[in-house]
């Protein structure tokens, strides 16, 4: 999402909320201490939408998450014959839906080149939505979707939960989740959800440059008292910093990974669980940690363990996550690589990631020393149209931005461009990228040798207000 | 595929060959010159099968409206090449031979000109090769798979369903991008967590 153009009504928005239903909307974008909203968006389920994200539940409930590694479950091969014979960009590399492993991988660099040739040849196109992936490892890419993808994102989050004895109960005149987010520039909006009984979920930017007043934040959230908060942990670590009272009933940290030391600080803080959810905008989510792993966290998400070379490994050996997933009818994964990295291992009744080396956030300090976001720097580079790019940051400060030598970018506008994030005073050199590490399309866009984000001062972290 | 093989440099060289009057107007109605049911009546004779009856002929005489221009004279052509001396007496394949005649080479003649199956080398050799494969049957020296890879490869009906497809592809990638940027898409539904 990305236009702030309001072309929808609050009637396209909430097909299933009628406007005497809407009244939570209203008090929610007309709270005194609310945000500066930017933004307006609903749920768009339909009946018919809904009655999916139901069977998709009940299915979540009962359905396997099981599977003897490299032997999918035998909805798979349905599924990879459907994608073979629908899908302009699978159909054109081939492979034998008996045999996954016939079947080359794709990645990251695949959507980038072509989204469109990912959406099946019979999918209607009535409902298609567009989102951009955040940019945490990299340029963005344009992610199509459909409503009812985006809402099975409930069911799977009150799943987690309940593992954890967690209730998302949802219902009118509350808020369920409350998103934060701390960065430069992020939409924000207040909506509701038609599949938790019309409750209110909030977006919001903790950034004071939101807001009316920057105690607003505490008195706005307060107000809330959101059920779950999500967020990543950037937002966390922010959100710790400010003089709440709210007491949610879980926090629930997605995007990149959470360190130990920040999930530690935060459940003390908060007091309650904190759920470290691996996920990723071209699968939603996919596993949550549960003691040292991660547990694949829904029926309909097949992982495969790839090396270098795309060939599967066996179970308990590293190498790259790839992931089967039919839940986005616009982007059916099949066999994708996710640039992220761990062992697959069956523990019980579940199958687990091992040793998750994901989105670690990295830690970025701008020419005062203070925190930036990667996604921030990600949204500045976004009119260069780069392919690829990399931003290091040394020790002492120094930043290296790599842009590929052929780049069509002026180096004078790149360097305002890394400025206006990082300071005026920041120092700053660019260079061209390495050719070899710019083919590979696995160029590792931030880098710092700074300490990690939760490494930050406990006194910031912990100003509890109870 | 039956034992027997024809050599298919000599069929190249027969079409090759074709004498012009295969290729003036058919007689259709009062109009025309040749008679294609007698000419395809005569070659089934020749291998050995039955001449077309009443009925069967009418397909040749009074062509469906949905038959393109120039496919009887198409079947003129094809009747050229199974006159050749191979052919005669192969009585298991008259009756294949007859469908060919009558159903299989209207898609040839949508794409192509008759003349050109005469004229042109690649022409000659894709309805040589066309012909052999309703008869089920493989040029001397060559294996099936590779007769058929051949077959695809300078076959204009291949050519066109290709292009065809790739047009569709192509359009409906169009569709897809048009769609995704439509104000609509941009304004998408609320999400839950960041990614």
């Amino acid at each position: 999402m990305s236009s702030r153009t309001p072309v929808l009504t609050d009637d396209d928005r909430f097909p299933l909320i009628p406007e005497e239903r809407r009244q939570l909307l209203t008090d929610l974008r007309e709270h005194p201490h609310a945000p500066i909203f930017n933004y307006g968006c609903g749920d768009r389920l339909t009946a018919t939408g809904l009655e999916e994200v139901r069977r998709y539940e009940s299915a979540l409930a009962v359905e396997p998450r099981f599977w003897q590694p490299g032997k999918p479950p035998p909805w798979v091969e349905a599924f990879a014959e459907r994608c073979l014979r629908t899908v302009p960009f699978y159909r054109g590399r081939g492979g034998d839906p008996g045999d996954l492993t016939s079947i080359p991988p794709c990645d990251r660099t695949d959507l980038e080149r072509g989204p469109e040739a990912f959406v099946p040849d019979d999918q209607p196109l009535d409902d298609i939505m567009v989102y951009d992936t955040s940019g945490t490892v990299g340029p963005v890419v344009r992610v199509p979707s459909h409503p009812v993808a985006a809402a099975k994102y409930l069911p799977v989050l009150r799943s987690i939960l309940k593992r954890r004895g967690v209730t998302l109960e949802g219902g009118p005149d509350r808020v369920a989740i409350a998103l934060v987010c701390a960065q430069a520039y992020t939409l924000t909006y207040a909506t509701l959800s038609a599949y938790l009984g019309g409750a209110a979920h909030v977006k919001i930017n903790l950034n004071p440059r939101d807001w009316h007043d920057p105690d607003d934040r505490m008195r706005f959230l307060d107000g809330c008292d959101p059920e779950i908060v999500t967020g990543d942990p950037y937002a966390f670590a922010e959100l710790a910093k400010l003089p709440l009272a709210i007491r949610p009933k879980a926090l629930v940290s997605t995007a990149m990974a959470l360190t130990d030391g920040l999930r530690s600080d935060l459940g003390h803080r908060f007091g309650c669980p904190v759920l470290d959810v691996y996920s990723l905008t071209e699968a939603r989510m996919v596993a949550v940690r549960e003691g040292d792993v991660h547990v694949v966290a829904a029926h309909d998400m097949y992982v495969e363990i790839l090396d270098d070379d795309g060939a599967p490994l066996p179970a308990g050996e590293r190498g790259e996550i790839t992931l089967t997933c039919p839940r986005n009818p616009f982007q059916p994964l099949l066999r994708y690589r996710t640039g992220d990295f761990a062992a697959l291992e069956a523990r019980g009744e579940d199958m687990t990631l091992v040793g998750l080396e994901g989105r670690r956030p990295v830690a970025l300090c701008d020419d005062a020393g203070r925190p930036v976001n990667t996604i921030d720097v990600t949204h500045v580079l976004r009119r260069f149209s780069l392919p690829v790019f990399r931003l290091s940051q040394a020790r002492d400060g120094a930043l290296t931005l790599e842009v590929p030598q052929d780049a069509e970018a002026d180096p004078v506008a790149l360097r305002a461009a890394i400025l206006s994030v990082f300071g005026a005073r920041q120092t700053l050199s660019i260079r061209p990228l390495d050719p070899a590490a710019g083919l590979t399309g696995k160029v590792q866009a931030y880098v710092s040798e700074l300490d990690d984000i939760s490494a930050l001062p406990k006194s910031q972290t912990s100003p509890e207000r109870r | 595929m039956t034992l027997a093989s024809p050599d298919l440099h000599g069929l190249l060289r027969r079409l090759s060959d074709c004498p012009a009057d295969f290729l003036l107007p058919p007689r259709v109605g009062g109009a025309g010159t040749v008679h294609v049911a007698a000419v395809v009546s005569d070659v089934l004779a020749s291998m050995g099968g039955d001449r077309l009856s009443d009925l069967a002929a009418k397909t040749f005489s009074h062509p469906a409206r949905q038959m393109p221009d120039g496919w009887l004279n198409v079947v003129l052509v094809a009747c050229w090449l199974l006159g050749d001396p191979w052919f005669r007496g192969r009585t298991s394949l008259a009756p294949k031979a007859s469908i060919l005649l009558a159903s299989h080479l209207q898609p040839l003649a949508r794409l192509v000109k008759p003349d050109q199956f005469v004229a042109d080398p690649d022409r000659r050799e894709e309805l040589a090769r066309f012909c052999l494969a309703r008869l089920d049957l493989c040029p001397l020296g060559e294996k099936e798979a590779a007769a058929r890879d051949r077959l695809a490869a300078i076959s204009s009906v291949e050519r066109e369903r290709v292009a065809r497809e790739a047009a569709a592809a192509e359009r409906r990638a169009r569709e897809v991008r048009k769609a995704m940027a439509a104000k609509r898409a941009r304004e998408a539904a609320s999400v839950y967590g960041r990614e």
